[in-house]
């Protein structure tokens, strides 16, 4: 089991890991539509935002550039601890727009604590030859951010790669030759599906870096005991949001549920602040408590599963349990198990 | 409980020969990696000279070695496949018999070089690749994974370079994909199933961006062509293919003979240099062939026959034999324990044939050892043939 536990020393204090950034849609809209949680649940008091999408959110930007912070624009206390991504996840479909230096200058205006490299996702979709372009440009985007980086805040390398080799050669290739506090896992989500593949990924960049390992986009609830026991340091996820939008309802240890299914129940399973104290009426007609719901399941999910490593009970025996209810997982976490088991 | 069988791991004594074990084959089938050669000079002459010719010119030359049944037809292509695997700037593959076609052929030549051989191969051809666009300079196949594996150069930047010099090389663009998947974890296995015509599934082959299927005789023409001017490339001298009991093609169907013989007169049209075929056939098979099939059998060209052992031969072959197992390291102990009147008898009884020879004195010894026999004698030899 490679689960573990560390500090991140950041420029507004320690962070604990590992841990889920939630992701915050500010700059994507004209206002930051994510209910507040920083403050009610006490693990989430760091956030996950879009650098791109914010500088190019004109008025944004400007307010930004007068003065106002960041963290006044997403209304939550100056010490939330915010990872700024590049945005390159938009570059799937546009033409990257922006350089190293003016990301890292970006995400250094929006006084960031941890920085992702520019980066340039990959798909199955796309022909080997322009993932192979994609890959060699984005290790291009982080040695050049490597050499502008100034020392404040965390830099994280943006990985891709869709077979162990790649990953590994990349960061061991970047760990030569640039300077990087950690690694970041991207081109997850186009794959999510293949659990097989996406946990043999997470195990090379495992095995390559002893350093923080991130992984964009694959902190919702089935994913996350996964990334766990197999040692990612921290995750990110806009599952609770998405899944509210669709008005579906995470419980811990389940996934989710649509609430047209459950419309008979008064009460929901969960003992939340949100679940606890309304019917499951009131949850419906409030997208933001459901939203808000979402982010304690989560929270809940991460809570167990620290419960069992810390009590001493047997995690494999607990992820036996966990996905015993999902063929597709169940084989995902069987085959983790056993690439885990050659490695030990 | 029956006590009709008598099963025991006790060993044999062959001290009084002054021998640590019984040196023949009880079963006198090739070793794979044979030690002994004897007799037959005719024969390692006519091999040595095609050989040599080979890597000293560049220029593709074959050679039919024919032979009775049990005289050494696989032995002869087995030991020279064993002297010329000790060479690094050749690739040698053997094929145990040609099967349904050229196809056959093909699959066994690339299972006997091996996955390991294949994935050395690949590695080496990214090395060459690396020397030329990065700063580095590996050296074979190790050197290159080891540079690969530390970061010291990134896989995206040569990869997607080595597949297309590869394909200019072969002018097979999908062999090149399946040479260069050999070196990720996740796909090397498809690569090679594809490498060896056994077949993929669509989705196996799209994962590598491979459009045809390796399935019949023509593809197997290409993409042996292929290998072997990649091997070119990389500096090998060429490539030697050994095929066992070519006269098995005999028993294919004369629509199907023909065409597992055009194929291969294709594969030696398209490959002047770099390639030796030596095929070990019976007689009177390859005088069918040279009668129905002249496009074939002129281009071998040559042909060597094996021949009976003599006495000389046999007492020749018997001493390296016993040479093999002698205790004290005084060589040349002659045929000890069998007489030369022993040895005769046996090569009369076996008309000269090899794998008899080597059975009978097998069991000759055996039960010479048995009995405690000081000296195998004609005499004494006669009540055990």
């Amino acid at each position: 089991m490679l689960y573990r536990r560390r500090k991140l020393d950041l420029p507004r204090g320690e962070l604990d890991t590992p841990v889920l950034f939630p992701v915050r849609n500010i700059g994507k809209r004209s206002s930051d539509n994510t209910p507040t949680y920083v403050g009610t649940i006490p693990e989430f008091s760091a956030a996950m935002i879009n650098a791109r999408s914010i500088r190019n959110r004109d008025p944004m930007w400007q307010r930004i550039s007068n003065g106002v912070t960041l963290r006044e624009e997403m209304d939550v206390p100056e010490d939330t601890i915010v990872f700024a991504d590049s945005g390159g996840f938009d570059f799937a479909n546009e033409e990257v727009d922006t350089t190293p230096a003016k990301t890292l200058d970006t995400q250094s205006q929006l006084d960031a604590d941890i920085l992702g490299t520019v980066d340039i996702p990959l798909s199955r979709e796309n022909r080997a030859a322009e993932n192979q372009r994609r890959i060699d440009q984005s290790i291009e985007y982080a040695l050049k951010a490597s050499d502008h980086h100034d020392g404040v805040g965390l830099l994280f390398a943006s990985v891709h790669g869709y077979d162990p080799e790649t990953i590994r050669n990349n960061i061991q290739y970047l760990e030569k030759n640039g300077e990087f506090d950690g690694y970041a896992l991207g081109s997850m989500v186009p794959i999510r599906t293949d659990y097989k593949k996406i946990t043999k990924l997470i195990l090379s960049a495992r095995n390559a870096t002893d350093k923080h390992l991130h992984v964009y986009g694959l902190g919702g609830l089935v994913y996350q005991p996964l990334l766990l026991y197999l040692g990612v340091d921290s995750f990110d996820s806009s599952a609770f949001i998405r899944s509210a939008g669709n008005r579906n309802y995470l419980i811990p240890g389940f996934g989710g549920e649509e609430i047209r299914n459950i419309e008979e129940l008064d009460r929901l399973p969960c003992p939340c602040p949100v679940c606890g104290q309304k019917e499951l009426d009131e949850i419906r007609e409030d997208r933001t408590a459901l939203t808000q719901h979402n982010l304690w399941a989560l929270a809940t999910e991460l809570r167990r599963f620290r419960y069992v490593a810390e009590s001493g009970r047997d995690i494999e025996e607990y992820l036996d349990l966990r996905f015993s209810g999902n063929e597709v997982t169940k084989r995902a976490y069987e085959t983790a198990k056993q690439q885990m088991r050659r490695l030990t | 409980m029956s006590d009709a069988f008598t099963i025991t791991d006790e060993q044999q004594d062959y001290s009084q020969y002054d021998l640590e074990a019984n040196p023949f084959p009880y079963s006198p089938v090739p070793a794979e990696d044979p030690e002994i050669y004897c007799g037959q000079q005719h024969v390692s002459d006519k091999i040595s000279s095609t050989v040599s010719s080979m890597l000293s010119t560049g220029k593709s030359k074959h050679l039919v070695v024919t032979g009775k049944y049990g005289n050494g037809k696989s032995h002869t292509l087995k030991y020279t496949r064993s002297l010329l695997r000790g060479r690094d700037d050749v690739v040698v593959g053997y094929v145990a018999q040609p099967g349904e076609g050229f196809l056959d052929i093909y699959h066994e030549f690339v299972y006997d070089l091996g996955f390991n051989r294949l994935q050395e191969l690949a590695y080496e051809f990214l090395a060459s690749v690396a020397r030329d666009v990065t700063d580095t300079n590996p050296i074979g196949a190790s050197g290159m994974e080891s540079l690969i594996d530390e970061g010291d150069v990134l896989l995206s930047e040569i990869v997607p370079e080595s597949i297309r010099r590869l394909s200019d090389v072969t002018k097979f663009a999908d062999f090149a994909r399946a040479i260069i998947h050999m070196v990720y974890e996740d796909t090397n296995l498809y690569a090679w199933q594809w490498l060896t015509a056994e077949g993929i599934r669509y989705e196996q082959r799209k994962e590598m961006e491979i459009h045809s299927a390796l399935d019949d005789d023509t593809m197997g023409v290409r993409a042996f062509t292929a290998l072997k001017n990649m091997l070119l490339e990389l500096g090998y001298t060429g490539i030697f293919v050994f095929v066992d009991e070519f006269e098995s093609i005999a028993r294919l169907s004369p629509k199907d003979e023909q065409a597992t013989l055009n194929s291969i007169r294709h594969l030696m049209d398209q490959n002047s240099s770099g390639l030796c075929m030596l095929f070990g056939c019976a007689p009177e098979v390859w005088q069918d062939v040279m009668s129905e099939y002249h496009a074939f059998s002129e281009r071998i060209g040559e042909e060597v026959a094996l021949k009976p052992l003599t006495s000389e031969n046999l007492y020749e072959l018997v001493r390296d034999y016993l040479d093999q197992e002698r205790v004290s390291s005084t060589e040349n102990e002659g045929i000890d324990p069998f007489s030369e009147e022993a040895l005769d008898l046996i090569l009369q009884t076996s008309q000269g044939n090899i794998r008899q020879v080597l059975s009978m004195c097998s069991r000759i010894l055996d039960d010479a050892a048995k009995s405690q026999e000081n000296k195998i004698t004609v005499a004494w030899a006669e009540g055990k043939i």
